[in-house]
């Protein structure tokens, strides 16, 4: 099933490792409600990232390649890893001692094994981008595949970014299993806030890891919005490895018929004085299932940790279904943790005060449940990708609605 | 205008609405009084549509329709209002955002057209002079956070954008103080017209001091046991319910 020329030792090596153990299945701890056993047996095609054709835009990944068109911003290089490792042994340094959590993740040895074009987004110590930088991620086949992409974001200290992640299916597009790796390395005093929209085909499952490094007085704002996807999981991972960081996660997932979301988040406090915010939301119709696993772990070094979590959920039908999971590790005992996760149904009262004052039932549902999204919504700054958020979101619910 | 023709209700088991019969025409007043537990804000309630009762016997014509066949939303286009005893706190939703999309959802049913953004800022304007209501409060998430006297003034004020030809005041004036109570009442007042009427659910008569009935109905154990003019509720007032309740030889 796999064929590909790999190109280095540590690619082969990670092929093994993935072939071992093969796609994650129900059997898994980790993966029980978001099996992707189903892609063991596909005929795939196994095509490395490199032989695909790339197109242009500012930011671009298609089939594995990421490419940066158009003028870079001033201070950002957009470079091979090789060459940015190469380019400055101190930065290279540095980047070693990261810690991606990745405990029962075949997907990114996969993932390493394969991808061939890995890219690093740069911004030098002390450049404020001014224009938030779009990143089209496309998904595109013309045969049932597994596509690999990897991407690297690297701030240097005092650097400050926002990003625009637009992940959609080319029309037409066959079956794919995206398969996506980030690397997010935000230096002391760096800013960066990313927003993820994830609005993919029926036919894509999409995997997203996301792991995120941060140093001391450094602040992350990174916001996932669900839209549509056959499949799709997030692994969020915050390694918060320095003092008086900041890290907020917002997450917002509407799965309709036939979809499935999973949201599993790691928030890992290695040093005192941090803080974390999660605040998760997820509508759900017609058959989706849902899934949240949040974990937080506070270090016994991590004293004076501000770690907030909190995951509320909608049923809106009687056909959905949520899985969620708070689990807190705290081994420092001078500390401020708290989580709370619900799930529920629309309010009955409210939807009958509504349709009293003459509101029809199915607006008034889009009503309520536009209302629960909304504290999401609001946090995301960029105004254009705000309103264009809000418009799918309405969108969506109101086509899921009606089915 | 609204005739009700031996109604009776139920929610789960329970018996509670046992044959009610009441015609309200416009132009008039009428206030339902009872002990706490006769069936007031269920007969409110049953009018307005709220799902957790059963009618199960019974006729409601309002304006020549079958009021019971129709959804909460059909009522309130064809023209009936409930204010609320208890109103619901809607987080992220404001009042004037969901009072836009009442008016023209009603106006949609009516075949008239919508409105637009000016046309709503006029008539906002001088209907929260009605009750004396601020912008502020308005933009605010429904109810979140407001008083009991914030609370009831924006139910007058939904009254007064609606315009109903029924308006049902279920219990108004409880956890009101005087001067809310008066403001409410202000505002009701205002909302009368010869096209229009209005049913007062209440427990005590005070609020009849401001809002004075025609028509004055003892509502006990589901059914309407004693009507009379507006002097009964003061004689209730004084008495209690006991003496009627005992005239019935129970």
């Amino acid at each position: 099933m796999l064929y590909t020329e790999l190109s280095s030792a540590t690619q082969k090596e990670a092929l093994e490792r993935f072939k071992a153990k093969g796609f994650p299945t129900n059997k898994w701890e980790e993966w029980k409600y978001a099996s992707l056993k189903s892609w063991n047996e596909k005929d795939l095609d196994w095509t490395p990232a490199s032989l695909h054709e790339s197109s242009t835009a500012s930011l671009q990944t298609q089939n594995g390649n990421t490419t940066f068109q158009g003028s870079l911003p001033a201070g950002v290089e957009f470079i091979s890893f090789d060459a940015f490792l190469a380019s400055n042994p101190a930065l290279a340094a540095k980047w070693e001692q990261r810690r991606p959590i990745l405990d029962q993740n075949s997907l990114y040895d996969l993932n390493t094994a394969l991808v061939a074009n890995t890219q690093v987004l740069w911004v030098k110590a002390g450049v404020s981008v001014v224009q938030a930088i779009t990143h089209d991620f496309i998904v595109s086949a013309s045969k049932a595949s597994a596509i690999q992409s990897r991407l690297i974001v690297f701030l240097e200290a005092d650097a400050t970014l926002t990003l625009i992640e637009r992940a959609f299916t080319k029309e037409g597009s066959a079956e794919v299993l995206s398969n996506f790796v980030q690397e997010i390395y935000v230096s002391e005093k760096a800013n960066l806030t990313y927003v993820k929209e994830q609005d993919l085909a029926a036919n894509t499952s999409h995997i997203d890891h996301t792991f995120i490094t941060q140093l001391s007085d450094s602040q992350v704002d990174l916001f996932t919005f669900s839209l549509n996807a056959e499949y799709l999981r997030n692994n969020l991972h915050f390694y918060s490895d320095g003092e008086h960081v900041v890290s907020n996660l917002n997450g917002l997932y509407v799965p309709g018929e036939n979809q499935l979301m999973d949201s599993h988040t790691v928030v890992d406090h290695r040093k005192p004085n941090s803080e974390s915010n999660e605040l998760y939301k997820g509508v759900l119709m017609g058959n989706a299932t849902g899934v949240f696993n949040g974990k937080i772990f506070v270090r016994p070094d991590a004293q004076k940790t501000n770690a907030f979590q909190s995951c509320k959920n909608v049923l809106a039908s009687t056909r959905a279904t949520m899985n969620t999971k708070p689990q807190l590790e705290i081994w420092a005992d001078d500390v401020k943790c708290s989580h709370g996760t619900t799930t529920g149904q629309l309010n009955e009262e409210a939807l009958f005060y509504l349709r009293s004052r003459g509101i029809s039932l199915a607006n008034a549902r889009t009503l309520l449940l536009l209302a629960f999204v909304q504290e999401v919504i609001d946090r995301v700054t960029h105004e254009e990708t705000k309103l264009r958020l809000t418009d799918k979101i309405i969108s969506k619910i109101q086509t899921s609605l009606a089915i | 205008m609204l005739s009700i023709k031996n109604l009776q209700a139920r929610i789960g088991e329970k018996e509670i609405l046992k044959g009610i019969n009441l015609e309200i025409k416009a132009g008039e007043v009428h206030a339902i009084m009872g002990p706490n537990g006769s069936g007031k804000s269920t007969l409110a309630s049953v009018l307005a549509g709220r799902e957790d009762y059963e009618v199960t016997g019974g006729s409601v014509d309002f304006l020549g329709k079958d009021l019971l066949d129709l959804a909460p939303e059909e009522r309130a286009a064809e023209g009936l209002f409930l204010a609320f005893q208890y109103p619901v706190e809607i987080p992220g939703v404001s009042t004037t955002n969901f009072m836009k999309s009442a008016v023209n959802e009603i106006r949609k049913y009516r075949g008239e057209e919508a409105l637009d953004a000016v046309q709503f800022l006029k008539m906002f304007k001088e209907k929260m002079s009605y009750v004396n209501i601020d912008q502020s409060l308005l933009s605010r998430a429904l109810n979140e956070g407001f008083s009991g006297g914030e609370k009831k003034r924006n139910e007058i004020f939904q009254m007064a954008v609606l315009e109903p030809k029924l308006a049902i005041l279920d219990e108004t004036d409880s956890g009101l103080d005087i001067d809310a109570l008066r403001i409410v009442a202000e505002g009701v007042n205002k909302l009368k017209s010869p096209d229009n009427a209005t049913i007062v659910v209440t427990h005590y008569q005070r609020l009849l001091d401001y809002i004075v009935p025609d028509f004055v109905h003892v509502l006990y154990k589901g059914k309407i046991v004693k009507s009379g003019g507006k002097e009964l509720a003061l004689e209730l007032e004084e008495r209690g319910y006991d003496w009627i309740i005992s005239a019935l030889g129970e």
